[in-house]
């Protein structure tokens, strides 16, 4: 490819989007296929240090497609984003996102701003749900440094973007994740306490929502548990996503199944 | 009828690089060298937001000097070109190589083509990785490349400051070491270059995708005290 050089009335300015249209590179949201890998649960709770995002890691076709897939993504030092519907449409949705902000970045020489980034998702999610069969929403959560706190942002399929000031939540396990956070969120929790409460929202799904995959002691595979702060995306090593989802699962063992009293 | 004045093309290519070479020389040098570590690069640009260098890709820099605007299009022009190839094939199949191809091009059909010729010399470094070496690529104002094997010297009084540079010594060295080298050669014996007028960064792996990051003021100080 020779060197891209526009003149000033046809340039496409930071925009990555924009860019591969000018280049004439499709975005490659992949073809048609029979059976569309689907349904995710990913909640993310805010917090005064930051936000706590957890996932599944179920991919659902006819029967279980994967189970180990990621489905919270870093797409910058202090964003975090997670996607349900589609997965390959959302895998390709990923992959433009970071792309994207890192090309802004890289144009710009300065970050874009957290509000910059949910904004710019809007676009790409018209595009990819318009144009295509398959759906993809994502989940948008992060440490805005030039307001120093964490913010969560939820989309519809149209692409309105819609900033939550406590939780959000994607995906097929939703009444379930959702119900879980209504009851235990409150104000002032901490970064730990929000660690709990969004692994048992994600446990609560998993035990009742076929299409989300709670914590698999078998093969050992766990949710992902993240957390973005003024230190940055961090995601919360194996031991310790481990050590929470058994003791949610001891506590359960111990009431039978039974998830009354006071929210376990 | 007037008829126009002949001119060879000799005398044509003369006139278009002397052009080209006296807006290179008004503007301040630079120095790309290779350390233990990496890749450092040292520019004396008193401006703090106006960069000469910066991050094309996930392992590769890119250095200007000359026409803030026109090496600052061939940058932007770099950063498009290596997203997009990353994106259609992979984030592996984006060279440095290939970059400083397409800018020796570009800057070629430029200088014998183009209007006016462009007045910059810019580089393209890349980080070396498992079969991919560590490489500094050079490109002269009418599309001339050159592999530079240690390190490169770019704008008006870059034969000078070349000496001084070989001058220091020729191993290769630490990050401190090869930045007061570089100062040095940059300020010459007469001068003293304070961090401020300069801007310095680097291709280092830190354990990120990313090698690209710049020195703060505070960071150079510390290196060259």
């Amino acid at each position: 490819m020779a060197l891209p050089i526009f003149d000033v009335t046809t340039d496409p300015g930071p925009s990555f989007q924009n860019l591969l249209k000018k280049l004439n590179i499709p975005l490659s949201v992949p073809g048609a296929t029979d059976d569309p890998i689907h349904a995710t649960t990913v909640v993310a709770l805010r917090c005064d240090e930051g936000v706590v995002l957890v996932a599944d890691r179920q991919a659902t076709a006819q029967a279980i497609a994967a189970r180990d897939m990621r489905k919270i993504a870093e797409a910058d030092r202090f964003t975090a984003i997670a996607i349900s519907g589609t997965a390959a449409a959302g895998m390709e949705f990923i992959r433009i996102s970071q792309l994207s902000f890192e090309h802004y970045e890289k144009m710009m020489d300065e970050t874009l701003s957290l509000e910059g980034k949910s904004n710019y998702l809007s676009a790409l999610i018209q595009e990819v749900n318009l144009g295509t069969p398959f759906t993809v929403l994502p989940l948008v959560a992060g440490f805005d440094i030039n307001h120093n706190r964490g913010r969560v942002f939820e989309y519809d399929g149209a692409g309105g973007c819609y900033e939550k000031d406590d939780f959000g939540v994607i995906g097929s396990g939703t009444p379930f994740a959702e119900s879980a956070l209504r009851l235990g969120y409150r104000e002032g929790l901490t970064l730990n306490e929000c660690i709990e409460l969004g692994a048992l929202a994600i446990y609560e799904a998993g035990d009742n929502d076929p299409f989300t995959g709670g914590p698999d002691f078998v093969r050992g595979i766990f949710p992902i548990v993240v957390t973005v702060t003024s230190d940055g995306f961090t995601e919360q090593p194996e031991s310790e996503t481990k050590a929470i989802f058994e003791a949610i699962n001891q506590r359960r063992t111990a009431s039978k199944g039974r998830a009354g009293g006071d929210l376990r | 009828m007037t008829m126009p004045f002949y001119v060879t093309p000799e005398q044509q290519m003369k006139d278009r690089a002397e052009y080209a070479q006296k807006g290179i020389a008004r503007g301040r040098s630079l120095i790309a060298c290779i350390y233990n570590d990496g890749v450092l690069f040292v520019a004396e640009n008193p401006s703090a937001s106006l960069n000469k260098i910066s991050e094309i890709y996930d392992r590769i820099g890119f250095a200007g000097v000359g026409k803030y605007n026109e090496f600052h299009e061939l940058r932007t022009a770099g950063v498009r070109w290596a997203d997009s190839t990353g994106f259609r094939y992979s984030r592996e199949d984006v060279d440095a190589r290939s970059l400083a191809n397409v800018y020796a091009q570009y800057l070629g059909t430029s200088f014998t083509d183009g209007g006016k010729p462009l007045e910059v010399e810019v580089l393209v470094a890349q980080l070396g990785i498992r079969n991919k070496p560590t490489k500094i690529y050079h490109i002269a104002f009418e599309g001339t490349i050159t592999d530079e094997t240690r390190f490169a010297v770019l704008g008006g009084d870059s034969e000078t400051i070349r000496t001084r540079f070989v001058a220091e010594g020729d191993d290769v060295t630490t990050l401190g070491i090869t930045l007061q080298r570089a100062v040095r050669a940059l300020s010459g014996p007469d001068r003293t270059l304070p961090a401020a007028d300069l801007e310095v960064a680097r291709l280092e792996d830190l354990g990120n995708r990313r090698t690209f990051t710049r020195l703060s003021d505070d960071l150079v100080g510390q290196l060259l005290a």
